[in-house]
């Protein structure tokens, strides 16, 4: 579907995107995930037209549109911050790309009503200005804009950054049911390991302006290729000493292993590399309980379930787990 | 590097049209800026004496000999005092207003505030109305002080007087919104550690508003130094007044006038951008930013001390008094006739409208015993040719100039913006900023020099002449308010999104259609403001109107200036006063509906209109419903 291949992005003579290459299939959810000033936002908008690389190629259906002009590639954005035209109503902003092609008025019509009801905007909402309507609103606005206009892939530049917490999670359950429902390639792009993770086929890790992974979200979870992505997507503890020896790694690599796959007080099992240790304090999150435990030399973090019985207070005696099969080595 | 994707292929179009508006922009500003103002720079080194010889110091050592520092001393002492003044009163009527707890501060601050409506030329013939020698509060402390001098407001000290009341407009706006934008949680922390209401107000307060009045200060001392129509009226020696004085004179009456008052013009232009310079540099050192999160709104303060309290409240009213009385009479004697006016009473039985419209006969016998008629020398503005004659004038060419000026600086802004951070983004908004550095009466000295002669620049017309002037005023008011509305539509381009224009990119819209559809309607209410408030100060303005003077550029600020002149001599103009009340109330009825529609109406968004109109359709449906009912 669109194929990015060996591309070069360079801001005077600072190289922001060294050798891209990704492979976007039709009707994939796939996702730019990496901290800020990684690349991504600029490998987006390398494929949607907004910077030319000085060097590699980008295709779409097999056609070379490195060259093509923004408004000529037929890809949807919904900004970061939407871009809607506060000047406009909640209509004209979904039919300003209809207009601008010159479409019949009754064609416009059609459009942006049957575009409206699928990402359910009521006519009385779309009588109203954007700054009428709330973030959620705003959000269905700007993707029925860039979908209006029937573009072959929709490109999504951190659309759920602006909103709370808890509408965060709403409008990712809904943005994915969209996608769904349309069957539309989508880029998406995002610093949220969480977000990325939820809403993926897969997932292209990147730093520094290079992509360090590319695989589904077990793939990036599980079987981090690096250690910039392990300590990247979740949070992982580095193994000291005490444990690497105890486990029988090797002294060459740095090893890993995350926060949950650390067993406290439980039964043995084979080939598990157990040993005493000492709660130091702990994080209540409600769902589950993060502890600090002091153990073979190091303090190890550790996740465990909030069952309401089994709750360790400081000092606690504990023992502490690891079986060698979740370490993360590199 | 960077590069955004264009379409390929042939010549662009609109290099055409970019290299058109660059050759153009270039001329002008040449013609327009640099030119006439140079020219009067060198008119001052190019003197030549008696015997026709080029005498380069003749005007310096003319300015060492003569009484001409005097003029520089009076307008220094003028702009030294009026910053005190200004100072005082300004910061008075903030803090009496927005921090202490005065009663009855929302009716104080509407009558502070007068001056955003009532000031100019105007304010001044209207103070003369009330304080001169014949004015009727100068008749009433007569009465109570005979001994008085009756020619107590001319010369300095009413200059002086006139000036403190008219100036305190931008305390009025820009002190009142740095106090609003005080953290009250610091006034608590201060409190709260022991520090008493005043020690608060001098140690908390105050020092966070001191970037703001270092810009006040800044700006009353340039004002004080370029005064203009308060000097010229009320008899003040000053630079203004005498430059215009000399731009008229000829070399018959004294020696090298010209060259004099471009001098004088200059001395005026180093003084104006040493300070704006020190202002620049103060405000790139940065304000006094609060770091608070979650900023508390200011409380007033309450003034705890019952004897302090009386004195604040007495002198809160005072400053009321002395800001409203003008406007009140103004108002009332609008609607009095020419003789209540001439004896200073009011009396609803002399009450009229003819000072605003119609005409009437006067009727007086002659020293040989005959009745005579003159008819219609009783006129109201509307009525009066002149007075129509100067407002429609004005409104012409204020309108065509701030209309000039917003089409400059939106096109300019826009490519401002396109090439920010290079060079020649940074070159245009110069050129646009280069007239803040020059005195007004520099900008209309020079034009008047420079183009009253067949001047191959304009394809060897002279615009001074007859109707050219028109062209002329129409420039200098653009060029003066350029500064002005680069800044306040600059700021408005600002608040557009970057991905606003990617956004309509994306969608298809080209660089024109993006400009026109989703930039130009979002600048749009900042555009139409400075537009508005352009117009509101030119429609008024007097000082370059009394620069290009001429029977072809009387404009309005003239006429209302020239309508006491001779006023009931031989039976003419016998409602001069009348009609200047009048034609003051008009003006202050054209100020407030601007204010009221660039501040109120343009200020909403798009959502408010909405809203505001659905509210409206509701109402008018009720009220329909309610009449079928009826029916």
């Amino acid at each position: 579907m669109i194929q990015l291949k060996d591309i070069v992005v360079k801001f005077g003579d600072f190289e922001a995107l060294h050798n891209i290459n990704v492979h976007v299939k039709e009707g994939e959810f796939f996702t730019f995930l990496g901290p800020s000033g990684c690349g991504k936002t600029t490998t987006l908008r390398t494929i949607t037209g907004f910077i030319e690389p000085v060097g590699g190629s980008v295709s779409m259906q097999g056609e070379d549109i490195t060259h093509v002009p923004i408004e000529k590639r037929n890809i949807g954005i919904v900004f970061q911050s939407y871009a809607l035209f506060p000047t406009m109503t909640v209509k004209d902003n979904i039919a300003f790309g209809l207009k601008i092609k010159k479409l019949p008025k009754a064609e416009i019509e059609r459009k942006v009503s049957d575009i409206a009801r699928k990402v359910d905007l009521s006519d009385e909402q779309l009588a109203k200005a954007v700054s009428q309507l709330s973030g959620g609103q705003q959000q269905r606005v700007a993707i029925a804009r860039a979908l209006v206009t029937e573009p072959a892939i929709i490109c999504m530049d951190e659309p759920l950054s602006n909103l709370d917490a808890k509408l965060r999670v709403q409008l990712r359950n809904e943005l994915k049911k969209m996608q769904r429902e349309f069957g539309i390639t989508t880029i998406y792009v995002t610093h949220d390991q969480e977000e990325a993770l939820t809403l993926s086929d897969r997932i292209a890790v990147f730093n520094k302006g290079y992509i360090e992974q590319i695989g589904t979200p077990n793939e990036v979870y599980n079987h981090s290729a690096t250690e910039f992505v392990a300590n990247f997507i979740g949070d992982i503890n580095p193994l000291g000493e005490g444990f690497v020896n105890g486990l029988g790694l090797p002294g060459d690599k740095h090893h890993f292993i995350r926060l949950e796959r650390v067993r406290v007080n439980r039964e043995k099992d084979a080939g598990e590399y157990q040993v005493k240790g000492v709660i130091q304090s702990r994080e209540y999150y409600g769902l589950y309980i993060k502890y600090y435990i002091d153990a073979a030399g190091q303090t190890i973090k550790v996740i465990e379930k909030n069952d309401g019985i089994n709750i360790y207070e400081p000092g606690d005696s504990v023992s502490v787990g690891i079986h060698p099969q979740d370490v993360m080595s590199y | 590097m960077q590069r955004t994707v264009r379409r390929k292929g042939g010549l662009d179009p609109s290099m055409i049209y970019k290299v058109f508006g660059a050759v153009l922009f270039i001329y002008l500003f040449l013609g327009f800026m640099v030119l006439p103002c140079l020219n009067t720079l060198t008119s001052i080194f190019t003197t030549r004496d008696a015997a026709g010889n080029l005498d380069p110091m003749a005007v310096i050592r003319f300015f060492f000999a003569g009484n001409m520092p005097s003029f520089v001393i009076n307008s220094l002492k003028l702009a030294v005092c009026l910053v005190i003044t200004v100072n005082v009163v300004g910061i008075s009527i903030v803090l009496l207003t927005e921090y202490f707890d005065i009663k009855g501060a929302k009716i104080l601050r509407l009558g502070y505030m007068t001056t955003l409506i009532y000031s100019g030329v105007a304010l001044v013939t209207g103070y003369q109305f009330l304080y001169d020698s014949n004015g009727m509060l100068t008749q009433w402390l007569v009465r109570l002080f005979p001994a008085m001098n009756r020619q107590w407001f001319s010369g300095f000290n009413a200059v002086l007087f006139t000036m403190t009341f008219a100036c305190t407009s931008n305390h009025a706006l820009f002190l009142r919104n740095a106090i609003r934008g005080i953290d009250y949680n610091t006034v608590e922390a201060a409190r709260n550690m022991g520090a008493k209401p005043f020690k608060v107000l001098f140690k908390v307060v105050m020092p966070t508003l001191l970037p703001t009045l270092f810009s006040l200060t800044v700006m009353t001392f340039i004002t004080g130094l370029c005064a203009m129509s308060a000097p010229t009226l009320l008899g003040y020696n000053s630079i203004n007044p005498e430059i215009v004085r000399m731009a008229g004179s000829s070399v018959a009456d004294e020696a090298f006038p010209q060259a004099r008052a471009a001098l004088l013009s200059m001395i005026l232009a180093l003084f104006t951008i040493v300070l704006l310079t020190a202002l620049n540099h103060y405000e790139r050192k940065g304000h006094y930013l609060s770091v608070s999160k979650t900023k508390a709104k200011l409380v007033k303060q309450k003034i705890q001390n019952p004897v302090w309290n009386v004195v604040a409240h007495a002198y809160a009213y005072i400053l009321f008094l002395i800001y409203m009385t003008p406007v009140v009479m103004i108002v009332l004697f609008s609607f009095q006739n020419w003789p209540a006016i001439r004896a200073k009473s009011l009396n609803v039985s002399d009450w009229t409208l003819i000072n605003f419209f119609g005409t009437q006969d006067y009727s007086y016998t002659t020293s040989r015993g005959k009745q005579r008629i003159r008819e219609g020398v009783i006129s109201g503005v509307f009525s009066n040719a002149d007075t129509v004659g100067g407002i429609r004038l004005s409104f012409v060419l204020s309108a065509l100039a701030a209309a000039l000026t917003c089409v400059i600086v939106v096109i300019a802004v826009n490519y401002i913006f396109k090439h920010r951070g290079k060079k020649r983004g940074g070159l245009v908004e110069a050129c646009l900023l280069f007239p803040w550095l020059l005195p007004t009466i520099l900008i209309c000295y020079s034009y008047r020099i420079f183009f009253n002669s067949d001047v191959w620049y304009v394809l060897g017309k002279n615009l001074y002449y007859r109707e050219n002037v028109r062209f002329l005023i129409v420039m200098a008011y653009t060029v003066v308010k350029l500064p002005f509305a680069l800044r306040m539509v600059k700021a408005a381009f600002y608040a557009i999104d970057d991905e606003l224009e990617d956004a309509a990119r994306n969608l298809g819209a080209s660089q024109l259609v993006t400009f026109l559809r989703v930039k130009l309607p979002i600048v749009l209410p900042s555009v139409l403001a400075v537009f508005a408030l352009n117009f509101n100060a030119l429609f008024t303005e007097y000082d370059m109107s009394a620069t290009f003077h001429s029977s072809y550029g009387k404009s309005y600020a003239m006429v209302i200036q020239s309508m006491t002149a001779e006023e009931g001599r031989d039976g003419y103009n016998m409602n001069g006063s009348g009609r200047r009340c009048a034609s003051t109330v008009f003006i202050m009825l054209v100020s407030g509906l601007i204010l009221y529609l660039v501040y109120g109406v343009g200020a909403r968004d798009l959502g408010e209109r909405l809203e505001r109109r659905k509210k409206r359709r509701e109402f008018f449906a009720r009220l329909t419903g309610r009449k079928q009912k009826t029916a």
